[in-house]
């Protein structure tokens, strides 16, 4: 498991956004994202992020407590301790009042050409 | 002391509260006296009993502003968006990238093209790679333990456990692979290929391994062991229970059911295990 020191997402809203605060769940732990920049309205792109450092078991992009979240595009961007840093990119989604959406990934395994 | 003289708490508590406090200090003073001091008898209503009441009482009944079950939410998990790992090329240039997995002992090797087109295929030695030039090429190296070709991939497993530098082998396969593939030779046997069972078949076996051998074995730790998916002879299982998050699933599944599987079906190729060992409601880390 490897420690994630911070991270920062993108959000891109479909057809359907959400009033209230975006939040993530960190190792079982729901939280809000910080340092937060556009919206979550229908068609805006909402920019958080998050000083974890601390080992990553799972992180999640929590559902709204009403309604519905239609996602058009997430990027996370990731910063592990001692490994590169890398992005990973979701396709469309949509997320419920009981729903929520897996956005961890561990670092790459690195590669080399032979 | 006599205990009637116990002014004190008259003056600071009501009646009640001093009849259950001597009744506690009476009780004390037995423990270490031979003679019983008797004490006043209580109330009806002491205190005690009505503490004993109100503790036994149903919280919610009480609780006015009772807090919400938790909700569990369901992880959604969707593949990521992946790139291309290979950039477009001219002509029929073979670009290959290795990939050693986190222990070392093995080593991922992604072609971009097609080595054994929808099936998968396991060399655990020498004696397997008979008529198969690409295992019996791989098989020639020095370090090599076992071969598995899987579309376009080949994984091999090194003997010499304690090495984790791959690049010096890694080379080496890349260039027996571009010989290979340049050669256009029978990559894997034909003998292979024409005795390869169908996937109803080999889904049967599969099954049947499960429920025989494989779940009756890690019951015993409250495991669950499922077949997810087949494509060709290529297997994937998913972990439940206790096998999920467990930190010997990767032991439980190389040396019991990937053994299991090939007793009950040996053309087996690659198995793959796709379950999150860290999601679920308990996982174990």
């Amino acid at each position: 498991m490897p420690k994630l020191n911070k991270f920062r997402i993108q959000i891109q809203t479909g057809s359907e956004g959400i009033e209230e605060p975006a939040r993530f769940c960190f190792n079982s732990h729901v939280l809000p994202l910080e340092e937060l920049s556009g919206g979550t309205k229908p068609g805006e792109t909402l920019e958080g992020g998050y000083d974890v450092n601390s080992v990553a078991h799972s992180m999640t992009l929590v559902g709204p407590e009403k309604g519905t979240w239609s996602l058009q595009k997430i990027k996370v961007d990731f910063e592990c301790e001692n490994t590169p840093p890398y992005s990973v990119e979701y396709p469309a989604v949509e997320l419920g009042e009981t729903t929520e959406l897996n956005i961890w990934k561990d670092p790459p395994l690195p590669t080399f050409d032979v | 002391m006599r205990l009637d003289k116990i002014k004190y708490f008259e003056i600071h508590v009501d009646s009640r509260v001093k009849e259950a406090i001597l009744n506690i200090i009476t009780k004390f003073k037995n423990m270490f006296s031979s003679e019983d001091v008797v004490a006043e008898e209580p109330a009806q209503n002491n205190v005690a009993d009505d503490i004993t009441k109100i503790s036994s009482e149903p919280v919610e009944e009480n609780n006015p502003f009772p807090e919400p079950e938790p909700v569990v939410r369901r992880v959604i998990r969707v593949p990521e968006v992946a790139d291309d790992i290979f950039p477009p090329v001219d002509g029929n240039k073979v670009l290959i990238k290795a990939q050693p997995s986190a222990t070392s002992d093995q080593c991922l090797f992604m072609l971009n093209r097609p080595l054994f087109s929808g099936h998968s295929w396991w060399f655990p030695d020498f004696e397997s790679a008979e008529g198969s030039l690409l295992a019996e090429r791989l098989f020639s190296l020095e370090d090599v333990e076992s071969v598995l070709v899987n579309e376009a991939t080949v994984t091999i497993t090194r003997k010499d456990k304690n090495m984790f530098d791959w690049k010096p082998l890694g080379s080496e396969v890349g260039t027996a692979l571009r010989e290979l593939l340049e050669e256009r030779g029978e990559l894997i046997s034909e003998k292979i290929i024409s005795e390869m069972p169908s996937q109803d078949e080999i889904q049967e076996g599969i099954q049947k391994a499960i429920n025989e051998e494989v779940n009756p074995g890690v019951a015993g730790h409250g495991g669950l062991i499922t077949l997810e998916h087949i494509k060709g002879n290529t297997i994937t299982i998913k972990m439940g229970g206790g096998c999920q998050g467990c930190s010997s699933a990767d032991l439980t599944l190389k040396q019991g059911v990937h053994s299991s599987f090939r007793k009950f079906v040996p053309q087996v190729g690659a198995i793959f295990d796709e379950t999150d060992h860290a999601a679920g409601l308990n996982p174990y880390f």
